[in-house]
């Protein structure tokens, strides 16, 4: 968006192309060339007279001065007006103006000001690594631009560091409230599982933590011990094993800790918000791995001890130590390393394989010769290989011959080499999972986020675009007279004025897009049709020549339609009353609803109140002669919801200044606006005077807009459906 | 106009820009003097000053040189119309811009087609249209002419790709414009018909002078 302004002579002028095609006569330009004897309209063969006007009327594009803290920025006005939302390119600049020195001041950080003023020179805003990023969004705050349009450059590093921060915050915050947190009651369920999850949230489940820790070493310690040598058997004279020793002991002890582990468990199970995704967890199967030995060696008949499936489920025991990774988060983020460096892992086993295979072959036949040797097969040189290549060197089994020798150097010496190479990976992987299995489902869900918002600002930006250039040309149209042509930006009436010429070129219109075209589509407004498809069309007439309307259809969103102008709103999805318009079986396909407004025309004195959803609140004007009923009908988009703001809809008509802007921030671009008018019983034949009655309004809004169209509008008796 | 001599670029060889311009960064392209601009073209100094601080701050800044391509003109309507695919459009601009056919469009072509539009006769301007229209240069339009730039100005709007119903209507419309155009049912239109029906039609005319006079 650099220097869109400088581009738009040129794509204006490139516009000529499109005259030919043209199906109407495109308008006049919005400047006013300002010689004497140059007429806009006069087809001139001459062209040296209007040389320097325009060049005039881009000049006075005037210079500003902006003094920050003492630091002087300069720069065209209409830099600044690129970005009309913000602080600067909008009148809310006018408030730091200095009479005096003819600048705008700002006590503020010059620094951040360079970066935001870049902004607006060059469409891109960067983040200055050396800022403190609490600064930089209250300037940002400050000067209302909005931190998402942050150049790609620099986003990663933005979020990053605003991340940081936030998590540092929102650590610091809960240290110090953890006493004084009051959540909203949980129920015992949930408050359980985040006593499970979560040890630092209460007192019990920090307490819960410690024990469960405790009797886990217990359980760890006692498994360990019941192997120890602890006096000879008084009857054998072999020495017995404290396991055998205090037996009765052990199998108390051993019944506590599972007992224990069995309730906790089972608490956990409960609690879970999703069983089966907990069953089906690594910490949830360890438990159970953990004690089901116990169970098992229970419901076993009391044989041997030493049967081997006993004993296998003795060693399954020492899995209780792995309860302790619910206790550590290193070992869970090993765990994971591990898992995420298969690859890895995979090589190095797969090179080991490779190299003691190799190896262990050679020194099989090297050593062949020699008598009663350690080497009985290949498969027996796979411990001589790999107890070599770790550099372990036992000396159970050694080369004699000097070729045998050769090769167990050579194979030591490769498995530093093979052995040393992957596990730095590894190593690195584990501390990079280990910073990033903080940050990952964070930034992704954010990420989508910011596209949607950024999606919807876009879409937001251009129907308002769209909007303020409906504005335009009813102003342009309406008051040729009045002096307020200076607000308007004379660049952007001139693109209002380009796209204009666009649209009737091609018998289209620019038409705001409801909010399932928001959400789905990248971008764009829809167009409203010609007249071809139209049937049933309600004439809108000539509007003085200027623009030669043919009858038009306005569209709604997406739906392609065939029915009489009927404005909707989308405003709330409350179904009215309804439907004694045209478009029954459309209303009823696509949920439309219908809400009857009354609008008094512009002369009567007695303005009808606020128009409120729902109608049956509504006061129903129905004895004045001169009001008009509009049906509104409600455009239902049964697949967006809506935003809360536009829930509530007031409707105030006719609509002086104040009550346009509330409808303008109201029947914001998320709303497709359309209007349907019929007439209710006593309104007939007051079509004329109402139409020159409207048109006496600034229009300031979109609804302003199709309002002003409707009033051309063929009334139409409500009842008997014919026009009158 | 010798182009060869207007042009001081800082490299050797002709105007052969395509390959040269885009490898190699060392060879930044300038414009030739301010003076020589206002002699060949309409504009007076201060104008040229301002067009050309508006087409340096739009070159692509990796070459930053002093050219613009293709892909710039996308983007420079693109700003113009956010809602549709300006490629086709911005396609056939470009090739009326480049008046050598080379590929890119120096400060030179694009003043000089500017004053053309802007500060030319309506015949200039005229010709300037048909040479717009004429994507294959044939001297003459057909209806496949038509359909092209048609389609290029639909596009503008909105996405057409999914519509099938606006394909109709871009048919229809080629249609109406054509037959317009082609009072002697030729199936083609010189640019002498096209000069004379558009200057006795006051509608064309009118529009014309609408969109001129812009800088």
């Amino acid at each position: 968006m650099a220097s869109v302004a400088a581009w738009l002579p040129f794509a204006r002028a490139a516009a000529i192309g499109w005259v030919p095609l043209a199906k109407h006569p495109l308008p006049p330009p919005p400047f006013r060339i300002s010689r004497p004897g140059v007429s806009p309209s006069s087809p001139s063969t001459s062209t040296t007279s209007a040389t320097t006007t325009s060049i005039g009327e881009r000049r006075c594009d005037e210079k500003i001065i902006i003094n920050v803290s003492g630091r002087r920025f300069e720069c065209w006005r209409s830099t600044l007006e690129k970005y009309p939302e913000s602080l600067l390119g909008s009148n809310e600049k006018e408030f730091f103006y200095d009479e005096d020195t003819r600048e705008f001041f700002f006590d503020r950080d010059p620094d951040v000001f360079r970066v935001i003023l870049n902004f607006y020179r060059t469409g891109k805003l960067h983040y200055p690594r050396h800022e403190c990023i609490a600064a930089y969004d209250e300037e940002l705050a400050f000067f209302g631009i909005l931190p998402d349009i942050i150049g790609d450059c620099c986003y990663e590093d933005y979020r990053d560091r605003k991340r940081e921060n936030t998590e540092r915050l929102i650590d610091d915050r809960l240290h110090e409230d953890d006493d004084k947190i009051q959540p909203k009651p949980l129920s015992s369920r949930e408050s359980m599982w985040r006593a499970f999850e979560n040890p630092n949230t209460s007192t019990m489940a920090s307490v819960f933590y410690y024990v469960t820790g405790f009797f886990i070493a217990v359980s760890v310690i006692a498994n360990v011990l019941d192997t120890v040598a602890c006096g000879p058997d008084p009857e054998t004279g072999y020495s017995r094993s404290c396991g055998e020793r205090f037996s009765r002991q052990f199998f108390c002890l051993d019944t506590a800790c599972v007992m224990i582990f069995t309730v906790e468990y089972f608490l956990r199970l409960y609690a879970a918000p999703d069983r089966l995704k907990f069953v089906r967890s690594v910490m949830s199967v360890i438990d159970v791995v953990a004690i089901m030995p116990y169970y098992i060696s229970l419901f076993m008949p009391h044989k041997g001890e030493v049967s081997g499936a006993f004993v296998t489920l003795r060693v399954f025991r020492v899995f209780r130590i792995f309860k302790f990774s619910r206790h550590s988060q290193g070992l869970r983020v090993l765990g994971y390393t591990l898992k995420s460096c298969a690859s890895e892992l995979g090589f190095l086993l797969f090179s080991l394989t490779m190299a003691i295979i190799i190896f262990a072959t050679v020194m099989y036949y090297a050593e062949k010769t020699v008598v009663s040797t350690k080497f009985t097969s290949i498969p027996a040189a796979f411990w001589y290989t790999i107890v070599t290549m770790t550099t372990l060197g036992y000396g159970d089994m050694v080369p004699k011959t000097w070729a045998g020798k050769l090769v167990g150097g050579v194979c030591s010496l490769s498995g530093v080499l093979v052995i040393a190479l992957p596990v730095p990976v590894i190593v690195s992987n584990f501390s990079r999972i280990y910073h990033q299995s903080q940050r990952a489902d964070k930034m992704k869900a954010q990420r989508k986020a910011r596209q949607t918002r950024i999606r919807l600002a876009r879409n937001a930006t251009s129907n308002a675009f769209v909007a303020a250039k409906r504005r335009h040309e009813q102003h342009f149209d309406d008051s040729n007279a009045s002096g307020d042509k200076n607000i308007v930006n004379p660049f952007e009436s001139q693109h209002h004025h380009l796209l204009r010429c666009l649209e009737l070129t091609t018998d289209r219109e620019f038409v705001e897009m409801g909010p399932d075209m928001l959400m789905n589509s990248g971008g764009g407004a829809s167009l409203a049709a010609g007249n071809s498809a139209m049937a049933g069309f309600t004439n809108f007439g000539s509007r003085s020549g200027r623009f030669l309307l043919h009858p038009r259809a306005w569209w709604c969103c997406k739906s392609r339609r065939r029915r009489k102008n009927s404005c909707k709103f989308n405003i709330e999805r409350k179904n009215t009353n309804n439907a004694n318009v045209s478009g029954d079986e459309i209303d009823a396909e696509i949920g439309d609803f219908q809400l009857p407004l009354t609008i008094n025309p512009y002369n009567s004195s007695t303005l009808s109140p606020n128009i409120i959803i729902p109608p049956q609140e509504m006061p129903y004007q129905g004895n004045s002669t001169s009001s008009l009923q509009y049906n509104v009908v409600l455009h239902s988009n049964a697949n967006e919801p809506l935003l809360p703001a536009t829930n509530r809809f007031d409707l105030n008509l006719p609509l002086g200044t104040v009550n346009r802007t509330q409808l303008n921030r109201k029947a914001n671009s998320l709303m497709a606006v359309y209007e349907h008018s019929s007439v209710n019983d006593t309104g007939k034949g007051e079509s004329a005077s109402k139409s020159d009655t409207y048109r006496a309004r600034s229009p300031s809004s979109v609804s302003d807009s199709t309002f002003r169209r409707t009033t051309h509008v063929q009334i139409i008796d409500k009842d008997t459906h014919e026009a009158v | 106009m010798g182009n060869n001599v207007a042009l001081n670029t800082k490299y050797d060889g002709n105007s052969d820009y395509d390959d040269a311009a885009v490898t190699d960064n060392s060879r930044s392209y300038r414009p030739c003097s301010l003076d020589e601009l206002v002699a060949r073209t309409k504009f007076d100094k201060k104008e040229i000053q301002v067009i050309y601080q508006g087409f340096k701050q739009e070159c692509p800044s990796e070459n930053n040189l002093g050219i613009v391509n293709e892909q710039t003109f996308k983007n420079i309507f693109g700003q113009f119309f956010p809602f549709g695919d300006t490629s086709k459009y911005a396609h056939l601009i470009f090739s009326t811009f480049d008046l050598r056919s080379s590929g890119i469009v120096t400060f030179e072509d694009f003043l000089i087609g500017l004053s053309t539009l802007c500060r030319g006769t309506i015949e200039d301007r005229l010709k300037w249209v048909f040479k717009l229209y004429d994507t294959k240069k044939t001297g003459r339009l057909t209806k496949d002419d038509f359909h092209v730039i048609v389609c290029a100005v639909y596009s503008l709007l909105d996405n057409i790709s999914n519509h099938y119903n606006d394909y109709i209507t871009i048919q229809e419309h080629t249609a109406t414009v054509f037959q317009k155009f082609d009072k002697l049912h030729q199936g083609y239109i010189t640019i002498e018909d096209f000069i004379k029906i558009c200057t006795q039609d006051p509608i064309i005319v009118q529009s014309i002078e609408a969109l001129r006079g812009a800088i």
